[in-house]
C-alpha cells in the first residue's frame, strides 16, 4: 500500500499538478489554468495526432486478432507435446528486449520502399501478437471438447461448429488479448519513432517531445493527462463487453 | 420388432492398444439397451463410434439396413447426452434446447412450441431463461437430455449420463428415464458401469469386458442366467463355489454331490457354481442341504445379509517368545552383540548352514560405537539329528561371543481331518524391538513361524487367511503370547428377511434351479 502510494499516487497527483498549471511556477507562486487543455483541443494537429494514435493501436489490434486468432487455434489443436513447443518458439522472441528487436527490424525495414506507416504497422504487429495469440490460446486450449462434439452431434458442420460454440466460446480470450494489445499500442513511442522515422508523430512521441526535448513539463503532462482518459475509456468498454458475455 | 442397428465384428485400436476385439451386436427399434462394464471395458468406445465421433478400424457399422461409416456426425440421426452433459455455457437453457432445431433453420415459430413441450417432458417448464451453468447437476442433465431429443432423433445414446449425480438424483433419474423413453418411443443406448442401473432400466443388457462382450440378455436373464463367473459377479451379489460337473444334472461341490438344471458339460469338468444371496433359504438344523453356523447378521434396508459358515477354518496354534534386551558387550573390542533362541523342525537338521543358524537366530554384531556390523565369523554348535535341547556360539574375528538355545523339535502338524486341511507353524522367538520394526506384523509372523497350510488330498496349499493374536505390536512388552494361524473355511452370503442370531446353526438350502453352473473363466 504504501509503495503504491509512493509510486503511483503521488507521481499522478505531481502530473495532475503540472497538466494544470503553467510555466513558470513553484510551488509559492501557483497559477492554475487549464490553457494546456485549450491548446490541445484547439490546435487540429494535435487532435489528428491523437486520432492517428489511436487508430494505429486499433488496426494494430485488428491485425493482431486476424493473425493472432488462426495461429492460437492451430496450436491448440496440435498434439499435446507439439503444443508446448509451438508455445515456446512463439515467446522466446520475447525474451530479447523490445528495443533491441525494433533495431533489428529498422535493420531490414532500411532498404524497403515501404512507406512509414506500413513499417510501423509490421513493428507493431510483430511486438504485440504474441501476447493475442497466448491469449486466445489460453481460452481455446480451455475448451471442453465435448462441447465441439456436442456442436457436431446436435447437426453442425465443422464451420457451423466453430462459428457457433468455439468462436462464442474464445471471446474472452479475444478480450482480453484486445486489453494487452490496445492498451500499449495506443501509448507506445519508440516503434513509431525507430521505423517512422520523424514522420510519423504519435502521442507518445508528443509526450515524449513536451518531455525530454522542449522542457515544457506542463504541456506534456496535460496530453498524458488526456491519454490516461481515452486509455480509461477503452477499458470500460472492454470491460463491460467482456461482462456482458460472462454474464450469459 | 425391426433390427435398427447392426455392429459387425467391430475392432478399435488406440495406439497398439485393442479396446475393441470384433464387436458384433444387434439392436432393435424401440429398445432400451445398456451397455455394461467397467472403465476401459470399451462400452464408451462402441458408443462414439457409433456417435460418430471416433472410426472404427475395422468392421462397419449398419444403420437401418444402410453403411454409415463414412456418414459424418452431424448428418446421422442419432443424438447424445454427454457424460458432463457438455451444455454450452454462452447460451441459456432455451438457447441450449433450441441449438439444434437453429442449426437445421427451422423457423422460430415451430422452435418454440418444442422447446416448451421438451421442458415439459423432463419436468423443467419455466426454465427457458435459466442460466444452464448456474442449474444443478440434475436440472443439467434434464437439460442435456432435452436438448438431445428435440431434434427427434432415431436414436439417443447416454454416455454414463448419471455417474455425476448423488445416490438419491440417480434414483429419481433412471425412472425419469425409462419414462421418458418410453413416452417418445425411441431407442435408448445407455452406457454404464452401474448394474443396478443396468438392471432397473433396461430392455437388454450387453456386459463387456476388455473389449469383446461376455453376454447378451434381458436384465433377468442376466441376473439369473449368467453366462460365466464375470458376469456373474458383476451383476449382484453372489456365492460362487469351485466345483466339479460329475454327469448332466448333476454337480459336485464342497464335497457333496447336487442336483441341477445345467447340462453339456463334459465329465467330471471343472467348473464354478453359482448361488444367489436372495436364492439360499435359511432352516433349522439339518432340514436343509448344509449345516453351518451364522457368522454375522447385517440388516441392508429391505434384508438381512447373513453370513454362514458351512465348513470351519483349520487352525494352528503357536506361541510368540518376546525376549528383552539380551545384548552381549564386549568392552575390550567395544563390541555388541543380540541373537535369539529358537525352535527348528527336525527335517531341517540335515540340511543346516551356519548361514542358516545366523539368519533364524537373527544373530548380529555392530560396534558400541558407530553401530557398523561387524561380520561373525564362527559358529560352533552340537545339533544332533534328534529332537532335544542344543547350544550355538556366535563368535566375532575379536572374540565377542554369544550363546542361545536352541530346541529341535518333531514337526507338529494339526490334521484336521473333518475338513481335509493340514495346518503347521513353529513357536518364534524375536525381540521387542523386531516386532517393533515389523512393518506388516501379520505377514511377518507368518514368515517367522514358517507357517503353511495344505489340502491333505490334494497337497495343494490352502491359504492362510487369518493371523489372530491380542497383543499391540507398538506396545508390546516381554513374555509368551499366543498367535493362531487359520485357513479360510467355506461361508455362504445370503439375503433374508428374517433376523438370525449370530452363532445358531442352522442349516442352508437351495433348490436345483437356483445352482447356475458355468465353465471356469479362461483368464
Amino acid at each position: 500500500m504504501v509503495w503504491a502510494l509512493i509510486l503511483i499516487v503521488i507521481p499522478m497527483l505531481i502530473m495532475i499538478f503540472y497538466a494544470f498549471t503553467t510555466e513558470g511556477n513553484d510551488l509559492i507562486q501557483v497559477k492554475v489554468s487549464l490553457n494546456n487543455f485549450i491548446r490541445f483541443f484547439q490546435d487540429p494537429i494535435f487532435l489528428n495526432v491523437l486520432l492517428r494514435s489511436v487508430i494505429l493501436a486499433l488496426v494494430t489490434t485488428l491485425i493482431c486478432i486476424l493473425i493472432g486468432y488462426p495461429a492460437a487455434y492451430f496450436i491448440a489443436q496440435a498434439d499435446f507435446n507439439k503444443q508446448a513447443v509451438l508455445v515456446l518458439l512463439m515467446t522466446a522472441p520475447q525474451f530479447i528486449n523490445m528495443l533491441v528487436r525494433t533495431y533489428a527490424w529498422r535493420g531490414i525495414l532500411l532498404n524497403t520502399d515501404f512507406s512509414a506507416e506500413l513499417k510501423v504497422y509490421i513493428g507493431m504487429v510483430y511486438n504485440f501478437l504474441p501476447f493475442m495469440i497466448l491469449q486466445i490460446y489460453t481460452s481455446l486450449s480451455k475448451l471442453d471438447t465435448s462441447l465441439i462434439n456436442a456442436a457436431y452431434d446436435l447437426g453442425c458442420d465443422k464451420k457451423t461448429a466453430f462459428l457457433k460454440v468455439t468462436l462464442p466460446l474464445s471471446v474472452p480470450g479475444i478480450i482480453s488479448g484486445i486489453t494487452l494489445v490496445f492498451l500499449p499500442a495506443v501509448s507506445s513511442f519508440f516503434i513509431p519513432k525507430l521505423l517512422g522515422g520523424g514522420s510519423f508523430v504519435l502521442v507518445g512521441n508528443l509526450i515524449e517531445n513536451y518531455f525530454v526535448t522542449t522542457g515544457d513539463w506542463n504541456f506534456g503532462a496535460a496530453v498524458s493527462l488526456v491519454m490516461t482518459i481515452v486509455i480509461l475509456i477503452s477499458m470500460y468498454f472492454t470491460r463491460k463487453f467482456d461482462y456482458d458475455k460472462e454474464a450469459r | 420388432m425391426k433390427k435398427l442397428i447392426e455392429f459387425r465384428n467391430i475392432v478399435k485400436k488406440f495406439g497398439g492398444q485393442v479396446v475393441l476385439k470384433g464387436i458384433n451386436l444387434d439392436i432393435y427399434e424401440n429398445e432400451f439397451v445398456t451397455l455394461l462394464g467397467p472403465s476401459g471395458c470399451g462400452k464408451t468406445t462402441l458408443l462414439r463410434i457409433l456417435g460418430g465421433f471416433l472410426e472404427q478400424d475395422e468392421g462397419s457399422v449398419v444403420f437401418n439396413g444402410e453403411e454409415i461409416s463414412d456418414v459424418p456426425a452431424y448428418k446421422r440421426p442419432i443424438n447424445t447426452v454427454f457424460q458432463k452433459y457438455a451444455l454450452f455455457p454462452h447460451l441459456n437453457v432455451y438457447e441450449n434446447i433450441a441449438f439444434g432445431l437453429k442449426i437445421k433453420k427451422m423457423d422460430k415459430e415451430l422452435i418454440e412450441p418444442k422447446v416448451t413441450k421438451m421442458l415439459e417432458l423432463v419436468g423443467l417448464a419455466g426454465f427457458e431463461d435459466r442460466d444452464v451453468t448456474l442449474l444443478s447437476g440434475g436440472q443439467q442433465q434434464r437439460v442435456a437430455i432435452a436438448r438431445a431429443l428435440v431434434n427427434e432423433p432415431d436414436v439417443l445414446l447416454l454416455d454414463e449420463p448419471l455417474s455425476a449425480l448423488d445416490a438419491k438424483l440417480r434414483k429419481e433419474m433412471q425412472q425419469e428415464l425409462k419414462r421418458i423413453q418410453q413416452e417418445v418411443g425411441i431407442t435408448f443406448i445407455f452406457v454404464t458401469h452401474d448394474q443396478e442401473e443396468a438392471l432397473t432400466m433396461s430392455d437388454k443388457i450387453v456386459v463387456m469386458k476388455e473389449g469383446h462382450i461376455e453376454q447378451i440378455g434381458t436384465p433377468t436373464e442376466i441376473y439369473n442366467e449368467p453366462a460365466n463367473k464375470y458376469v456373474a459377479t458383476f451383476v449382484g451379489q453372489s456365492n460362487i463355489i469351485d466345483g466339479t460337473m460329475i454327469e448332466d444334472y448333476k454337480v459336485n461341490f464342497d464335497g457333496k454331490d447336487f442336483e441341477c438344471v445345467d447340462y453339456d458339460f463334459k465329465k467330471n469338468q471343472p467348473v464354478d457354481v453359482i448361488i444367489r444371496p436372495e436364492d439360499i433359504e435359511i432352516k433349522k438344523k439339518s432340514k436343509g442341504k448344509m449345516n453351518g453356523q451364522i457368522m454375522s447378521c447385517l440388516f441392508k434396508g429391505v434384508h438381512y445379509e447373513v453370513i454362514v459358515e458351512t465348513k470351519r477354518g483349520a487352525a494352528k496354534n503357536i506361541k510368540l517368545h518376546v525376549l528383552g534386551d539380551q545384548d552381549v558387550f564386549n568392552k575390550e573390542a567395544n563390541e555388541k552383540m543380540s541373537a535369539s533362541d529358537f525352535k527348528m523342525d527336525i527335517e531341517d537338521v540335515e540340511s543346516i548352514s551356519d548361514q542358516d543358524l545366523i539368519l533364524r537366530s537373527n544373530a548380529q554384531a555392530w560396534d558400541a560405537d558407530s553401530e557398523e556390523e561387524i561380520a561373525i565369523n564362527e559358529v560352533e554348535h552340537n545339533i544332533v539329528d534328534k529332537a532335544g535341547n542344543y547350544q550355538i556360539t556366535f563368535k566375532t574375528a575379536k572374540g565377542t561371543c554369544i550363546k542361545i538355545n536352541v530346541e529341535v523339535v518333531l514337526p507338529k502338524v494339526n490334521e484336521d481331518s473333518e475338513e481335509k486341511i493340514g495346518i503347521q507353524a513353529f513357536d518364534v522367538y524375536k525381540s521387542i524391538d523386531e516386532i517393533k520394526e515389523s512393518m506388516a506384523i501379520s505377514v511377518d509372523l507368518r514368515n517367522w513361524a514358517d507357517a503353511y497350510a495344505w489340502d491333505l488330498e490334494t497337497e495343494n496349499e490352502v491359504k492362510i487367511d487369518d493371523v489372530r493374536f491380542d497383543f499391540d505390536p507398538m506396545e508390546i512388552k516381554e513374555g509368551v503370547y499366543d498367535v493362531t494361524f487359520v485357513t479360510e473355511g467355506r461361508t455362504y452370503k445370503i439375503h433374508t428377511t428374517e433376523k438370525q442370531n449370530e452363532g445358531d446353526i442352522v442349516s442352508i438350502d437351495f433348490g436345483p434351479d437356483d445352482i447356475h453352473v458355468m465353465e471356469k473363466m479362461i483368464a
